[in-house]
């Protein structure tokens, strides 16, 4: 045993990226230990130079051959460097918005990036998790992070309770993955994804065998869909969204969201995708239950986060049938979706923090009444990601539910494509609603946009960026699909 | 010639961002002109492809210009099929956009929105010209989306007015029904032909033979779905509720979205797909039907409308509902021909009854009208003229296209074609009446306008008489000399397919057609000239010679009278089962998952409702995360116990 | 049956009796002897299987450490028991039902008849010298050296999060000011008041 182990420090450049940040966080830690008052603004700009220059060495690495190190526990591939790298444009637009916020609720601390930059490199590893137990790892890495994040509002009235809830709840969970993982582990004999896969992919499989893997195949599903917030296991997600700090929000409801998609890909797509007959009809009946609660259920919604955490649900209803079809493309269509959602869902967080004042939250859905008149330009921007998100052509949110659609439809889930579509047309109803406090009704009170000038930059482009890619996605689609 | 095309598109487009972003700046008149320029350059161009197409034959242009995405082997691109269909429609838009644009200066005059309202327009006229210019299906989708946009945001434009803004939203959700179903429709011709290029779909339909899908052909089902998206844009019924509320939006818009191009959009869509409607009989015949319906029963509403506006909508619904028809029984040229003569006579009533609703500063009740002819002449010719062409008085533009319809119809031999037939001739009836009811009621008779008004009622601006004139000229006379060779000689043969063997209305029609001259005399020996002579001389009984007799009529049938007074209740149902169930459901399910079933149901008793809204500042409840961790054991539970035991593959078999 | 055997179940009893009357204990001290009550039978059993190493560290980092704190925390907090059991009555009928029908299920797919040793062999007997420490620290540190990082950095973003959530804001901090000490004057010490005694009754 002693003579087997090789290290081969030529291999570590493939985790440079997650090499970099780690150490990264800790000098930012240090460093913002001695900073005074007036220079905290230091630890914004050095969280935003590593992720810039960690996002950069993901970039590198796009293209570079399927590697695998450390012990079969750490994969390369591009579909993990591109995940990077879109994991690390959207923290740092998330962080750009943040900051206004956190200045204006006095958040502002060092830890708050901290651990913001943790949860990334958790999201990192759960991307390149090539073994169940990194996979864990990472995940219990960005969950534990943003537990705290939620509770660092302490004085923000249900940030305590929502960060318990969600902490209880995604115990609950980690412990049914942890549970369905043991039993995968117990019946194959590895933690490693290759080899479950070719486990699992054996034609001799044993009725045994089948039955004990998917038996822990179910367990591995409810964890996914916890994280991906599906229902029946979406209760914590009103919640959270409601309870936590916006910027937090924010953070929890998009980025986490491309990790568990690729957590999801690697366990039940590299390792199990043998078993794809018996875990899509799970996957079909949650997809399907997650867009037909998310979509009604957001109708009763006065409150704007509570709303955005419903639209979520049923998203992840979209993105969950493009992995019911059983082919790449529909893979393929479900990252794309997943990105578009992650796109979308910054820029209509942006808008909330942007109409943040001190001590008040813009997130009753009244208080845009009337912000046709007093910001035009950023009413133009939310109609803009509201008619994105209810996917009305040509916005990017369009081709995301349209590629899912086509798929299905292709793939011969007909009636599922118009289960679907339906809950769509409803779902438009509550976006709607939006819209129309925002140009039709009138407001008492004056809406003041005192965002620094970065962030309304940022937001704009954000917002624009989702009609013009609209228009040329071509680009993007062939990106999405290349991943598998 | 490409260039040509791509002129006719963009110039409007140009026009609408122009007077977008700097017509603030620019100020009403640049804004205007620049506008009105931009549409002027697509008539005379859309004329010149008219004449290079149709009158000299030349060759169909079928191109993709850009390509827009690929998937796999999916080819999404923009391009343009130019053919006869593609030509008339060019002409028929860009004219009506174009009249339309000039009667906006004296319309819009006092209002603050005048250079966003050019912008709109114009982007409209550019997005229609899109969706009639596509060669593929998601051009067509994306066009029609677009002119959909445009149509919400004219409706709401004075959003200043409760009604405009609810008539805006129902508008928006009905066409979301329409649209999802059209859209499903592309999905499935995506699905069978792996393209959705119109020449690849057509070219490879035989894939569709012996399959089924729900118990009916394929085929079926995509014509179905199709024809859902046609019905929400062309206002068939049931969803046709948002067309009347429509008309809470400007006139001009009413005139050219909301008559004569938008709601024609899904009349020409059937035609472009007639390759594929003509395989399914089924397909053809709940086109006819509905469209039967629409026909007959939304112009009988038209008579107990007293809302100037409203009534010409309502006409507008029956009339798109003998377009209907005729695709329904394959005479897809008679429909397109009815299109054109309608959207000149149509867009002519709305701007006639804009032009009295100027002069009676914004009165629109026709019960406050009357005798306004002396005092607006031009307006009361032109909109006798449009009226005549309505009803179908012979001669006029009117005339030979419903005539056709009708005589189609009467061919038929589909399944119900004599109900059909009926219908469409009693719809004469009706026609004559509510059109000649309004006009009496308008134009003649004492004056019941308010004293205040009458001493300012003057005829209105040149810029809104001079569309009046322009448009009642084709009104009276483009039947006369379009329907020979429209029908019977080819002008849209190289765009529509006919199973002639197996419906027949076309052929038919043409043996008994003897020259548009010949018709005039011959219709005082048919029914629905009779039907329409009988419906003028009962609306005149009624609004000009005994008043009285309508309201003992009111009386005597008041169940009737409320029937059609309440719009046959669609409005009250979608209220109260989409809107008002969708509410139910969403309550139902917002407690079964947010409020905690398991207290109430589980465990009877400790019915404390948790509180949901965050305003409330709520304590950390143990029993609360305690209902979200037992509701994920208990679905934990629910999945085991499905994958062991039920679904396609049980794991484990129980044996008793 | 064997020695060992007896033992196993010995020890299984304790450990899934304890572990029941933690939970249904009512109250929390007694809450936590069971819970260390059941980790000593799991060491136990950890030592049938020759896994020394963990019983031990189980023992002293568990029951040594954690458990020891957590009574503490119990100790000096003053826990209502009364709203703790307030539902608890009402929800055990359903909580047992759902629970006994799971583990139902999990009996048929991962009990004696899927994992029983006619379907699994029992794993070979180590020999006498050999080293549960040793080998676990090669493994730790050569094939699983990259989950014991990520470990690591768990256990970083703990102590972040015990910091951050219960540390205060500045002013409840005491530090000094060195500064302030120096430049301090008499005045701000001291003040002198003169006091009025309007009765000396109390002399």
């Amino acid at each position: 045993m002693m003579n087997t182990f090789q290290f081969d420090t030529a291999l570590l450049l493939v985790a440079l990226p997650e090499i970099f940040l780690l150490s990264s966080i800790v000098v930012i830690l240090l460093v913002d230990l001695f900073l005074t008052k007036g220079f905290k603004q230091v630890t914004y700009y050095l969280t935003q130079f590593s992720l810039f220059i960690t996002g950069l060495l993901a970039f590198n690495l796009i293209g570079h051959p399927e590697t695998v190190i450390f012990s079969n526990s750490f994969v390369l591939d591009n579909m993990a460097s591109v995940f990077k790298v879109f994991m690390m444009g959207a923290t740092m637009v998330a962080m750009v918005y943040s900051r206004h916020y956190l200045t204006q609720h006095s958040l502002f601390r060092g830890e708050y990036f901290v651990l913001v930059l943790l949860s990334v490199l958790g999201m990192m590893v759960m991307v390149s998790g090539y073994s169940l137990l990194t996979l864990y790892l990472g995940l219990e890495i960005l969950s534990l992070s943003l537990y705290t994040l939620i509770a660092i509002a302490r004085e923000r009235s249900g940030a305590i309770e929502a960060a318990l809830k969600y902490f209880v709840l995604g115990a609950i969970a980690s412990g049914l993955l942890l549970y369905g993982m043991s039993m995968i582990y117990g019946i194959s004999g590895s933690l490693n994804i290759s080899e479950i896969s070719a486990f699992a992919s054996d034609a001799n499989l044993g009725s045994r065998e089948t039955l004990i893997i998917n038996f822990g195949l179910v367990f591995l599903v409810i964890g996914i869909a916890f994280k991906l917030g599906a229902v029946p296991f979406h209760m914590w997600v009103p919640d959270v969204y409601q309870g936590s700090p916006t910027s937090v929000t924010m953070f929890l409801s998009t980025v986490p969201k491309i990790a568990a998609v690729a957590m999801l890909v690697r366990i039940l797509i590299d390792g199990l995708g043998a078993m794809h007959p018996y875990w899509s009809d799970l996957f079909m009946v949650l997809a399907l239950l997650s867009i037909a609660l998310g979509s009604v259920v957001a109708l009763m919604q006065t409150n704007i986060k509570r709303m955005l955490a419903y639209s979520t649900i049923s998203h992840v209803g979209f993105i969950m049938l493009g992995f019911v079809t059983g082919v790449v493309t529909g893979y393929g269509a479900a990252t794309f979706y997943v990105l578009v959602y992650v796109f979308m869902s910054l820029a209509a967080f942006g808008i909330i923090i942007l109409l943040n004042k001190k001590g008040f939250e813009a997130d009753q859905i009244s208080d845009y009444k009337g912000l046709s008149k007093h910001s035009p330009w950023f009413a133009l921007m939310m109609l803009i990601v509201i008619l994105s998100m209810a996917g009305v052509p040509p916005m990017l949110g369009f081709y995301s539910k349209f590629f899912i659609l086509q798929q299905l439809v292709s793939a011969g889930f007909v009636t599922i494509a118009i289960i679907a579509v339906v809950f769509a047309v409803i779902s438009a109803y509550y976006y709607l609603q939006i819209i129309k406090s925002m140009y039709f009704e009138d407001s008492e009170k004056e809406i003041v946009v005192s965002a620094p000038m970065d962030m309304k930059l940022i937001l704009s482009i954000n917002a624009i960026l989702i009609l013009v890619i609209g228009l040329f996605p071509d680009f993007w689609m062939k990106l999405a699909l290349s991943l598998f | 010639m490409e260039n040509i095309y791509l002129t006719i598109a963009l110039a409007p487009l140009l026009g609408a961002i122009i007077a977008g972003f700097f017509g603030g700046m620019l100020g009403r008149k640049a804004t205007h002109t620049i506008t009105i320029l931009g549409v002027l350059v697509s008539t005379v161009l859309a004329l010149y492809v008219f004449n290079h197409h149709v009158l000299e034959k030349g060759e169909i242009f079928n191109q993709n210009l850009y390509t827009w995405m690929q998937i796999g082997s999916l080819n999404i691109s923009v391009g343009f099929l130019i053919d006869n269909l593609t030509s008339v429609m060019l002409v028929v838009v860009s004219f009506v956009s174009l009249m339309v644009h000039i009667y906006t200066i004296g319309y819009m005059d006092d209002d603050d929105g005048y250079t966003k309202f050019f912008s709109y327009i114009s982007l409209f006229t550019f997005s229609m010209f899109m969706l009639v210019m596509s060669n593929n299906f998601m051009q067509l989708f994306f066009g029609w989306e677009a002119v959909g946009l445009v149509s919400y945001l004219l409706i709401g434009f004075w959003h200043h007015k409760e009604s405009a803004v609810e008539a805006n939203l129902k508008a928006f959700l009905v066409n979301r029904v329409g649209d999802f179903g059209f859209l499903l429709g592309i999905g499935l011709v995506l699905a069978f032909s792996g393209s959705l290029d119109y020449a690849e779909v057509f070219s490879s339909l035989d894939n569709t033979t012996n399959q089924q899908l729900w118990g009916l052909d394929l085929i079926t089902v995509i014509c179905l779905l199709l024809f859902v998206g046609a019905m929400g844009k062309s206002a068939q019924v049931p969803l046709h509720v948002w067309l009347p509320g429509s008309m809470e939006g400007p006139t001009p818009i009413s005139a050219l979205i909301h008559a004569a191009t938008m709601v024609t959009a899904g009349i020409f869509m059937v035609s472009r797909m007639s390759p594929m409607f003509e395989l399914s009989d089924v397909a053809l015949t709940v086109v006819m039907v509905i469209g039967a319906i629409t026909a007959l029963f939304m112009g009988l509403l038209g008579i107990v409308q007293n809302d100037i506006k409203k009534v010409v909508a309502y006409s507008t619904l029956s009339q798109l509902g003998y377009m209907t028809v005729a695709l329904g029984v394959s005479a897809y040229s008679v429909a397109i021909f009815h299109l054109m003569t309608h959207a000149f006579f149509k867009a002519l009533l709305f701007l006639g009854a804009g032009s009295v609703i100027v002069a009676m500063h914004h009165e629109q009740d026709i019960r406050k009208m009357g005798g306004l002819r002396k005092k607006m002449p031009i307006t009361y010719w032109t909109a006798l003229v449009g009226t005549l062409a309505l009803i179908g008085f012979p001669g006029f533009a009117g005339f030979y296209s419903k005539d056709m319809i009708i005589e189609a119809v009467h061919f038929s031999s589909l399944p119900y074609a004599e109900w059909v037939y009926y219908a469409v001739v009693a719809g004469v009836f009706i026609t004559a009446f509510y059109s000649f009811r309004m006009f009496f009621l308008v134009f003649h008779g004492k004056s019941r306008v308010d004293h205040h008004t009458e001493e300012h009622l003057h005829e209105s601006a040149p810029s809104i008489t001079f569309p009046l004139i322009a448009l009642a000229i084709p009104s009276a006379v483009i039947g006369y000399f379009t329907i020979d060779p429209m029908l019977f000689n080819g002008w849209l043969d190289n765009a529509i397919t006919i199973d002639a063997e197996k419906h027949v209305s076309m052929t038919e029609l043409s043996n008994i057609f003897h020259g548009a001259a010949a018709m005039i005399p011959h219709a005082v020996q048919t029914l629905p000239f009779w039907m329409m002579v009988g419906g003028i001389a009962t609306a005149w009984v009624f609004s000009l010679y005994r008043t009285q007799w309508a309201d003992w009529v009111q009386n005597k049938f008041h169940r009737t009278n409320y029937a059609l007074e309440s719009l046959y209740g669609f409005d009250r149902f979608n209220e109260i089962v989409f809107v008002g169930g969708i509410k139910k459901l969403g309550n139902l399910l917002w407690k079964v998952s947010d409020m905690g079933i398991i207290d109430k149901i589980a465990v009877n008793g400790s019915a404390r409702l948790v509180g949901f809204i965050g305003s409330v500042v709520r304590p950390i409840q143990t029993g609360y995360v305690y209902h979200y961790a037992f509701f994920m054991i208990f679905s934990l539970l629910i999945i085991l116990t499905w994958v062991l035991f039920a679904g396609d593959n049980p794991l484990l078999q129980i044996e008793f | 049956m064997t020695f060992d055997q007896i033992l196993f179940y010995v020890f299984s009893f304790w450990f899934i009796a304890s572990s029941l009357a933690m939970i249904f204990s009512r109250n929390a001290a007694k809450a936590v002897l069971f819970l260390i009550l059941s980790f000593f039978s799991a060491a136990s059993i950890w030592i049938l299987l020759e896994a020394e190493f963990l019983a031990i560290t189980l023992i002293l980092v568990y029951v040594g450490a954690v458990m020891v704190l957590f009574l503490f925390v119990i100790k000096m907090l003053n826990i209502d028991k009364s709203t703790l059991r307030a539902k608890f009555a009402g929800y055990l009928p359903l909580g047992l039902i759902v629970a006994a029908i799971i583990i139902a299920e999990m009996t048929l797919v991962l009990g004696g008849n899927q994992f029983g040793l006619d379907v699994v062999a029992a794993p070979a007997r180590h020999a006498a010298d050999y080293s549960n420490i040793t080998v676990l620290a090669m493994q730790l540190y050569t094939t699983y050296v990259y989950p014991f990082e990520l470990a690591a950095v768990l256990l970083l973003i703990a102590i972040i999060a015990a910091i951050t959530l219960v540390h205060r804001n500045e002013l409840n901090r005491k530090k000094q000011s060195i500064s302030e000490q120096v430049n301090v004057q008499a005045k701000d010490r001291v003040r002198l008041v003169s006091i009025n005694s309007p009765n000396k009754e109390n002399k």
